[in-house]
């Protein structure tokens, strides 16, 4: 066992709105100590802690919009939300289901409440990751995977005290739904009170989880509140959590690009040339038309 | 003060090209605040007193007409200077509307400021007559799109003017600017991705 320590635990910051429909804590890149450099490759974390939407006849969401050189994820935990995109996918993610869209070259697209929960109205509560792509995939083209919850493999923890659900890459020989362009390991615990779970990844890679609901304790040393974001240090490989009342915990750790990174707006590239280029390909439609 | 007004100072040392001991002179004549978006720096009926440099954020200036529809004259981003410069300088009621489409910093500059600093230093005088100039001709070049140029020319002589607020705007504030209609905008941004658009 070599202990992975925590570095800094992150209370969620005042919630802003993404278009109308996104009432989000910002962790990264704002987060204090959370910049795309020290998170690398994940580069951006939107975390919509439930929150209660009244009913509408015009679903509430982002119009649309561009992407360059990474790959968005979104995971419902609460709410539905539908997307659509300029390479002609769409689709509609529901509890517990995962949205993993790679805007690479470029793409449109535009997230809204889907239809039948905004008439209705409830809880909507979404975790969306920004995760960045090697430079030599930055230009490649555009995917999508719509990953339900049922084609998500899960890993049945001791006792029955909860499973861990591999999103990406790999938890105990259980292999991750996602295909991604780099070492990147994403991973949702559902722990029942008293439940435990054991981590490890390469010392090197960055590592960090956020408490989505419950309370945890983190190695028995430290306590970790619902809609705090927990950082671990770059030494030790180890550590592991049990949940002190029903819990989900989303666990990121990624191996770093160590790239430069030019970002700007809804761009992420290695240069300044590359933004200014992206800015000019999307004023002159080539990333395509999506209708509002 | 002045890492507040980083583009300010530059704009006066670089580009004016101030010495130094005029610029520390200068410099305590501004004044420097944070505006928050959709707040109103100019109504019409007011006399405009100051020109805005823009620090960062994003300003408009615009008029309303009878029929309330907003009609937006011009954009100001980073290093833009936003103001109606003959209320200002006639002492002259104004015809616009200036506020802020983001929080913005802006600084605040005075006819005083503009007077004092075209005393004293010379290369001032200078950048300012050349601003002018500047200015006058963009107010041409703007007048003959509006009157005589295609929406797809008009929209390609904006996104090279402001290349990155098409992802800053709403695509109205757009249109209201090149005087189409949305649907135009959107016409146009359709036929460019038409002809543009190459999936690999």
């Amino acid at each position: 066992m070599n202990i992975k320590n925590i570095e800094i635990v992150v209370a969620p910051r005042e919630p802003h709105y993404v278009g109308d429909g996104f009432r989000v804590h910002n962790f990264i890149p704002s987060g204090y100590r959370l910049d795309m450099e020290r998170m690398d490759p994940f580069i951006l974390l939107d975390y919509n802690s439930p929150f209660y939407f009244p009913p509408t006849d015009k679903p509430r969401g982002v119009s649309v919009h561009p992407h360059r050189g990474f790959e968005t994820v979104t995971i419902a935990y609460q709410g539905k939300v539908a997307h659509h995109d300029s390479s002609g996918n769409s689709g509609v993610i529901g509890v517990g289901d995962v949205q993993w869209m790679t805007a690479a070259s470029g793409i449109l697209h535009k997230e809204y409440h889907e239809e039948k929960f905004s008439k209705e109205g409830g809880y909507f509560q979404m975790a969306q990751l920004w995760v960045n792509l090697p430079a030599k995939y930055k230009m490649s083209a555009p995917k999508y995977q719509g990953i339900t919850n049922s084609q998500i493999n899960k890993y049945q923890l001791e006792d029955n005290k909860g499973v861990v659900e591999v999103i990406a890459g790999n938890y105990n020989n259980v292999a991750g739904a996602a295909s991604t362009f780099s070492p990147v390991n994403m991973l949702n615990a559902r722990l029942e009170e008293g439940g435990k779970a054991d981590f490890s990844f390469p010392a090197t890679y960055n590592t960090a989880l956020l408490v989505v609901a419950g309370e945890i304790n983190v190695n028995g040393t430290q306590t970790v509140a619902e809609n705090h974001f927990v950082l671990f240090e770059n030494e030790g490989e180890d550590f592991n959590i049990e949940a002190t009342k029903k819990s989900i915990v989303l666990i990121l750790s990624g191996e770093p690009l160590n790239e430069p990174i030019a970002a700007q707006g809804p761009f992420v590239m290695n240069t300044r040339e590359e933004i200014a280029q992206a800015i000019r390909d999307y004023n002159l439609g080539k990333f395509g038309y999506l209708e509002e | 003060m002045n890492t507040y007004m980083q583009n300010f100072t530059k704009y006066l040392k670089t580009k004016a090209n101030i010495a130094e001991p005029d610029f520390q002179l200068l410099i305590k004549k501004v004044e420097f605040r944070n505006i928050e978006k959709g707040e109103i720096l100019l109504r019409p009926g007011e006399v405009c007193k100051h020109s805005f440099f823009v620090e960062n954020g994003l300003l408009r200036s615009y008029t309303v007409d009878d029929a309330g529809k907003e009609h937006i004259i011009q954009f100001g981003s980073e290093n833009w200077i936003v103001s109606d410069r003959s209320s200002a300088f006639f002492n002259e009621p104004s015809d616009l509307f200036i506020d802020a489409i983001e929080d913005t910093k802006v600084v605040l500059i005075s006819s005083d400021f503009l007077n004092e600093a075209s005393e004293i230093s010379a290369s001032f005088r200078n950048y300012n007559q050349i601003a002018l100039q500047n200015h006058i001709r963009h107010q041409q070049k703007r007048i003959n799109l509006l009157l005589s140029a295609s929406a797809e020319r008009r929209y390609m002589n904006f996104i090279k003017l402001y290349p990155d607020l098409t992802l800053r705007v709403p695509q109205w504030m757009i249109a209201s600017y090149l005087g189409i209609t949305p649907e135009s905008l959107s016409r146009v941004r359709k036929e460019l991705a038409h002809k543009n658009f190459k999936p690999n």
